[in-house]
């Protein structure tokens, strides 16, 4: 099989299981359900590992092909396939997407076990699976807007899971609405790239925006990123992110690590030529990723919700993948995004365990001494924080470094900010991190633990060990892919769709392993010092990063109560009258016709008479006048 | 003039069917089902108009032609036929109207004869509409959509149904009124009513007059006040029918006539058409996102989508042309379905006040999917079929100027929002106080008529180029059009 049909395979066939699982019913049972599900991620992962490994024995000029099924969409000139492109990073995303996406899905089988909708549940994942694969396997930019889309779609309905709680629902439709915004500026983006170049085709469309104006291009760009940081949960978009918590465990994991926050770094990385073009735009993601580590890094230090601290730390590391994008590390990028993939599903889904295992509890400051009781989640959650933390030899380690090297490369005022910024992350990542660790799994057992930890559940049965179990494996050997000095596995990997526009040298990775290690040691060690050896109380949370830095209340003084507000004064001013005037007016004008009966059809007999009457002489004016 | 005995069929067959129900002394149940049986055959026919129509830039854009002398001292004619946009959207209103008379049959409407009598008499009207290729036919029919649908809602409505009735009436009759204005001064002055043989005209007040009847109608703001009142009032299948497909009349109207036919006035009066449609469509999602009542929800959202057509159609583009002809098919069938539900929903819950609804997902597996599917369909989420429409509006109207794609884009966030607001309202949270435990999810017979709706949409996600790409030149078929369009 080539790697085009193996390509369409890993497309459609969680689109079947959703199907298969939407028409079934009733008649699967609900471990079925779970099974539809994993087995068809599981198979878009074989037919993902089966592309890629077709696509290794042609040359890396050779790797490149655009598959057509059927003409999508079209008026006049514009046509639109429906269509895959097999390329060396649509292969790399779909590994991901399909690997990682598989054993979360996997691992949802016991997670879900007694839920009274698992059907539903597993049919949503398959469904944001299919989403995701359709965002990255597009051909064309309409295609990848649609998967786009869907992806917010899967995310509201599975952050909304658990449909009577009022806090999900609000969650769900919170990110349904910022992902609305972004998808409305990439539309606008698409808008006017259609306008001016007539074409959605990544390459027909990217050489020729070499021909548009800088205004254009800019404008182009402005729109994209609008989308990407929506989706990726960067500054300013990023409040939906910490709210999806109230999502399943396995959904955070889901959307954390192997779909959706990764889309709008693969956004920049596939329409990188637009972004060169752009410069100045291209330097605002590196910003905003910058910024973002950093507040997400301060905002997570406060959090006292297991899952939160996790999700701001997502946000945080995918602003680190901004920042590589941003620079034109592409592949760097790239790299991180694959590690994170692991160490952030491994960290969720052990957190689940946790969960699970304390009987939905997920406030921290209730937890404590857990080590003892769940040796197994201590140690994967330790190597996921290890990971997380960049202490060498774990993958973090490996990804995070070529981006703090690429903004010494960079260099100048700009490059040197980015990097205090991104070393500042670094620190902040030890600290919050080990923060969570300790207070989680070391120090004194609190009562409640004593009290809800189901000794009979223990750590959970293999269906989720299994899964958490290869995350870790992962999580700690995939950093080994690409070692600075060494060789380049990723980097040669993409080389040919998105070749960086910087090299970094050894010194400067060398510089930036050095400096990133050391403060990630040092936040680590405060965290120790903090809440192990104790030589200090916790110091009182600061209000701003408690207040999430007011963005929430910030938008919704924005938009939500000027829409409110908007539409009662519309009803009062304009809705009202118009209607309500109308109705009296022809209230009057009937009465004025002298009906009198208030039968219907006696009026309307009459007015209609009269109307036709009426319009008779109209016509003989209008008649004589245009005569 | 091959096949034009498929069009006269596709007009002539739920006549003689509304003829025979009003006559025949039918029980109710027999005259539903005939009504039923009538609309199915009204289907596979238009499926023979489909198989027979050529999709060919190079043959006449009419066809399925049949044209006979009827005052020939006048130069008016029996002259019909279809044009590709006209074949989707008779198509769309013989599935949906089929839906509508499913859903009477099931709902049991009282008097039943009339009832079933008028909906295969408006089935003749709309498909006339679509299909009169004679200004004064065009009228008849135009004038005929009036008189079934305001039985329809005049009987079967709710208590305010006397002043709905009353004021769709005058709104829609003063907009008429003056469209017969204009067919008789452009047919006297040309000595023939025929659209295809008169060609186009320069006349801005004979333009305007046809304006006038279809701003009405669709309704585009400010010319909406009857819409709340009516939408709330009629029967659920039938504030459906006039959201979905009475509304696509007047839109196919400025499509075919006012636009193809008055090239000179479009490009003068475009831009405030623009610029009302523009309001419309903001105007219509704000109100829909603060509408304290489903059905104010739904009609407000068709006040915004109309808006959003019409936006594609003053676009004057082939891009805005096929996305608004392929969203013209796509908002019948969601309007129509919507409406359903929410006719379902009042049935067991006995209200569509939003704040006494809520937690209706729980044990109602298929009235939640079939909401969810068709809600999240209609907020046009990308990949849909709605999308692939809006898309390719919001495509040709930024050529005209990027402000109206703004616009449009604004508008999608806010359709987010309220339809959000509708399917949570209705589905989410804790149960609702006028939410009995004992309410029923969608029966089998519901998911009959409902369905297929939504397999429509779904095929049409799949495949919108079905509509976009077997539909119409119209630059080849009027050349004046070149001149402006971008």
């Amino acid at each position: 099989m080539t790697e085009i049909t193996t390509s369409w395979i890993c497309l459609f066939s969680p689109l079947v299981a959703v199907i298969v699982i939407a028409l079934g019913g009733n008649r699967f049972s609900r471990r079925a359900a779970g099974v539809i599900a994993t087995g068809s991620v599981a198979l878009s992962f074989a037919a993902a590992v089966v592309a890629f490994a077709t696509m290794l024995t042609r040359a890396p000029g050779n790797r490149s092909h655009l598959s057509t099924a059927w003409t999508w969409l079209s008026a006049g000139n514009l046509h639109f396939g429906l269509s895959v492109l097999v390329d060396p990073l649509s292969v790399f995303m779909m590994l991901v997407v399909s690997g990682v996406g598989g054993l979360i899905v996997l691992y949802s089988i016991g997670y879900m076990h007694g839920d009274d909708e698992e059907r539903r549940y597993f049919a949503y994942m398959a469904m944001f699976v299919f989403s995701m694969l359709l965002l990255v396997q597009g051909g064309n930019l309409i295609l990848l807007l649609s998967g786009w889309g869907l992806v917010g779609l899967s995310s509201y309905l599975l952050i909304g899971f658990w449909h009577e709680r009022p806090a999900a629902i609000a969650a769900a439709k919170k990110a349904f609405v910022m992902n609305a915004i972004g998808d409305a500026t990439f539309a606008l983006a698409l808008f006017l790239l259609i306008a001016k170049t007539g074409t959605l085709d990544y390459g027909l469309a990217f050489s020729k925006a070499h021909g548009l104006s800088q205004t254009v291009l800019i404008l182009i760009a402005l729109g994209l990123l609008g989308g990407a940081v929506a989706k990726s949960a960067q500054l300013p978009l990023h409040t939906w992110l910490p709210d999806a918590m109230e999502g399943p465990t396995p959904v955070s994991a889901l959307i954390h690590a192997a779909t959706m926050v990764t889309a709008g770094v693969y956004l920049i990385a596939r329409t990188a030529p637009i972004f060169q073009l752009a410069s100045v735009v291209q330097d605002t993601a590196a910003a905003l990723g910058a910024v973002t580590l950093v507040m997400a890094g301060l905002i997570a230090l406060v959090q006292t919700d297991i899952k939160r601290v996790i999700a701001y730390s997502t946000m945080s590391q995918i602003g680190y993948m901004f920042l590589g994008v941003g620079l034109g590390a592409y592949a760097s990028g790239m790299f991180h995004l694959l590690t994170h993939a692991f160490f952030k599903a491994l960290l969720f889904l052990a957190a689940g365990v946790v969960i699970h295992a304390l009987a939905g509890e997920q406030d921290i400051r209730k937890m404590g001494g857990l080590r003892g009781l769940m040796p197994k989640t201590y140690a994967v959650f330790l190597v996921g924080a290890l990971s997380l933390a960049g202490i060498p030899p774990f993958s973090g380690f490996f990804s995070k470094d070529p981006i703090i090297a690429a903004t010494l490369e960079r260099g100048g005022a700009f490059g040197y900010v980015m990097f205090v910024l991104a070393i500042g992350g670094t620190f902040l990542t030890g600290l919050y991190t080990f923060r969570l660790v300790f207070r989680v799994f070391h120090g004194d057992r609190d009562r409640f633990v004593d009290e809800t930890f189901d000794t009979h559940h223990g750590e959970g049965p293999l269906v989720m060990l299994l899964p958490v179990g290869v995350l870790a494996i992962g999580a700690t050997l995939a950093g080994w892919l690409q070692v600075p000095g060494g060789w380049h596995g990723v980097s040669s990997w993409l080389q040919p769709v998105a070749a960086p526009i910087l090299e970094t040298t050894n010194t400067q990775e060398a510089i930036a392993s050095i400096v990133s290690v050391v403060l990630g040691l040092a936040g680590a060690g405060i965290a120790w010092w903090i809440y192990i050896a104790r030589r200090r109380p916790a110091p009182a949370a600061v209000p701003a990063f408690e207040r999430k830095f007011w963005f929430d209340e910030l938008y919704d003084a924005l938009f939500h109560r000027p829409a409110v507000t908007t539409a009662k004064v519309l009803y009062a001013l304009v809705e009202g009258p118009l209607v309500g005037g109308s109705m009296a007016g022809i209230a009057e004008a009937v009465r004025g016709l002298g009906t009198g009966t208030g039968r219907l059809q006696t009026g309307l007999v009459r007015t209609y008479a009269l109307a036709l009457a009426a319009s008779l002489a109209v016509l003989a004016v209008v008649f004589l006048a245009v005569r | 003039m091959a096949n034009g005995w498929l069009t006269d069929t596709l007009i002539l067959l739920p006549l003689g069917g509304a003829i025979f129900i009003a006559l025949a002394p039918l029980s109710r149940l027999a005259a539903g089902l005939l009504a039923l049986a009538v609309s199915l055959v009204e289907i596979a026919f238009w499926g023979g108009a489909l198989t027979s129509y050529r999709f060919d830039q190079n043959i006449p854009f009419v066809q399925l032609e049949d044209r006979t002398t009827w005052f020939g001292e006048l130069g008016i004619s029996y002259h019909v036929g279809f044009t590709g946009p006209a074949l989707w959207l008779t198509g769309m209103a013989a599935v949906t109207m089929t839906a509508a008379i499913a859903y009477a049959v099931w709902v049991r409407r009282e008097h039943a004869r009339a009832y079933f009598a008028s909906m295969l008499l408006l089935t003749t009207a709309v498909v006339g509409v679509f299909v009169a290729q004679d200004y004064l036919l065009f009228y008849v029919f135009w004038e005929a959509m009036l008189i079934p649908l305001y039985v329809l809602v005049g009987v079967w409505g709710g208590p305010g149904r006397l002043r709905a009735t009353l004021m769709f009436f005058i709104y829609t009759m003063a907009g008429s009124l003056l469209m017969l204005t204009s067919i008789i001064v452009l047919g006297i002055s040309r000595g023939t009513f025929d659209i295809v043989e008169g060609g186009v005209s320069n006349s801005d007040w004979i333009f305007l007059g046809f304006v006038a009847a279809f701003v009405v109608k669709a309704p585009i703001f400010p010319f909406h006040a009857w819409l709340p009142v009516a939408y709330r009032e009629a029967p659920a299948e039938v504030a459906g029918v006039l959201s979905g497909v009475v509304s696509k009349a007047a839109a196919y109207g400025f499509l075919y006539i006012a636009i193809l036919h008055f090239p000179h006035p479009t490009h003068d009066f475009r831009t405030p058409i623009l610029v009302l449609a523009a309001i419309g469509l903001i105007y219509g999602s704000v109100l829909a996102f603060r509408a304290p009542d489903l059905r104010g929800v739904v009609a407000y959202s068709s006040l915004a989508q109309l808006g959003l057509i019409t936006f594609g159609l003053f676009a004057t583009n082939l891009a805005g042309f096929n996305g608004a002809v392929l969203q013209m098919v796509n908002h019948g069938l969601i309007s129509v379905g919507l409406f359903m539900l929410v006719g379902l929903v009042e049935l067991r819950t006995g209200t569509g006040k939003l704040d006494r609804l809520g937690g209706m997902a729980r044990g109602r597996p298929a009235l939640a999917t079939v909401l969810m599917t068709l809600g999240i369909i209609a907020l046009a989420v990308p990949g849909s079929s709605a999308f692939a429409g809006e898309f390719m509006i919001l495509t040709g109207v930024f050529t005209s100027g990027w402000g109206w794609s703004v616009v449009g884009a604004i508008a999608i966030v806010l359709a987010a929002m309220y339809m959000l607001r509708l399917i949570s309202a209705v589905l989410h949270r804790s149960k609702g106080s006028a939410v009995d435990d004992d309410a029923r999810d969608l029966r089998l017979p519901e998911l009959a008529f409902i369905l297929p709706l939504v397999a429509c949409l779904i095929v049409l996600s799949a495949w919108p180029a079905a509509v976009t790409d077997h539909n119409l030149d119209v630059v080849n078929a009027f050349p004046a059009l070149e001149r402006f369009v971008p």
